[in-house]
């Protein structure tokens, strides 16, 4: 399971990446916006994105669309993780595709129960 | 410009051409159009006057308050900077600087979960397996020197499992630094766009021509806002930003009734 993290803060990055690891998710790669993400996901295999919303260069919603927009990319599954709390926005998100939606601040617990929840649904399908 | 400068302008009007109308009659009654004409353009003159003065007066506050920040309009239109201490810039590197010093508060405390984290984990593995030689060894052993050996490995692997939930919920809370940090970055974002107002309001006021172009600059900044789902950053108590979610239990809610 490889999983690239988006973020612009590389603490946030890192809190991200320490609680993968904990989970047992240690094969990960970090972008700091949708720019550098795009390319990385379009050369590097991964299994599983954890996408920021708001972000110089490239949003997250910007990356999201641009992933199901790619037909190499589109069935990759997406977790946003954001301080973005309007109802708009999280709506906006669900359209665009996104497959589990966790604000910030979040507990480790919250993000553990999004992850696994996104791999029954795949695993279901 | 406020009401009251409105009215006061409105007034002044009127009454230069009160002042001018038994002159202005004449002309019209002795059917001398041009005579008419020229009284009503002094009139309009005379108001003209009064709103360069005014825009005078508001170019010179304007220039005052730049001067207080230490900042100056340069030939060219473009800020200069004539002091290390302008304090508009000291503000933004200020800003600047608290993100860069939490950054590195919230590295300096996650380089210490990273070292203390293993440790635990080390001690609870230890712990684990001395327990199950300490059980096979002296099965069936029921003295003081059993039990007390025992309940320290109970004690040393339930309070190594506690510091281990602790040392996370640690690494979670340097999660301020991304909140806290994205608020600051609108803040600095603010007070770039408030100098560059204040730069743009400057010119626009020393180029009295340019006077009639204030409303229309002001339109097209208005119309130019966006209606499109934009970021917000973090919510942030006491200052309402209208329909906001209040936990994750709210998005996991507002997902579900979107079918997810």
């Amino acid at each position: 399971m490889k999983i690239l993290i988006v973020d612009d803060f590389s603490t946030m990055r890192r809190i991200i990446k320490n609680l993968l690891r904990d989970l047992g998710f240690t094969n990960t790669a970090e972008a700091d916006d949708g720019t550098s993400a795009l390319p990385m996901l379009e050369n590097g295999q991964f299994d599983f994105v954890i996408t920021d919303w708001n972000m110089p260069g490239m949003t997250g919603i910007d990356l999201l669309k641009a992933i199901r927009a790619d037909d190499r990319l589109k069935s990759l599954p997406i977790l946003m993780v954001t301080a973005e709390a309007k109802r708009d926005q999280i709506i906006a998100a669900a359209q665009a595709g996104v497959n589990g939606y966790v604000v910030k601040p979040f507990t480790a617990a919250a993000l553990q129960e999004k992850i696994e929840k996104i791999f029954e649904r795949i695993d279901a399908q | 410009m406020g009401e009251i400068q409105k009215n006061n302008d409105h007034a002044r009007y009127a009454e230069s051409l009160r002042a001018s109308s038994p002159e202005l009659v004449q002309c019209l009654q002795a059917g001398d159009m041009d005579g008419a004409i020229a009284i009503l353009q002094q009139v309009n003159l005379a108001r003209e006057q009064t709103l360069y003065q005014e825009v005078g007066r508001l170019t010179r506050a304007l220039h005052n308050a730049l001067k207080d920040f230490h900042l100056e309009i340069g030939l060219d239109g473009r800020l200069d900077v004539n002091n290390e201490l302008s304090e508009m810039v000291d503000a933004r590197s200020r800003l600047n600087y608290v993100i860069e010093m939490t950054e590195e508060a919230a590295n300096t405390t996650m380089d210490n979960v990273d070292s203390a984290s293993p440790r635990v984990q080390r001690l609870i593995e230890r712990c684990d397996q001395v327990q199950e030689i300490w059980a096979k060894e002296r099965a069936g052993a029921d003295d003081e020197e059993y039990n007390a050996v025992s309940r320290l490995l109970d004690m040393i692997s339930s309070e190594s499992k506690h510091v281990q939930q602790h040392l996370q919920n640690i690494l979670l809370a340097q999660g301020f630094q991304d909140l806290s940090g994205q608020v600051i970055r609108r803040v600095i974002n603010l007070v770039r766009d408030v100098e560059e107002s204040l730069i743009r309001l400057v010119k626009l006021a020393s180029e009295v021509e340019q006077v009639a172009g204030i409303q229309s600059v002001i339109l097209t900044e208005a119309n130019q806002k966006e209606t499109s789902v934009s970021e917000e950053g973090p919510y942030v108590k006491g200052v309402s930003r209208g329909d906001v979610v209040n936990d994750q239990d709210d998005v996991d809610e507002l997902l579900s009734s979107l079918g997810f």
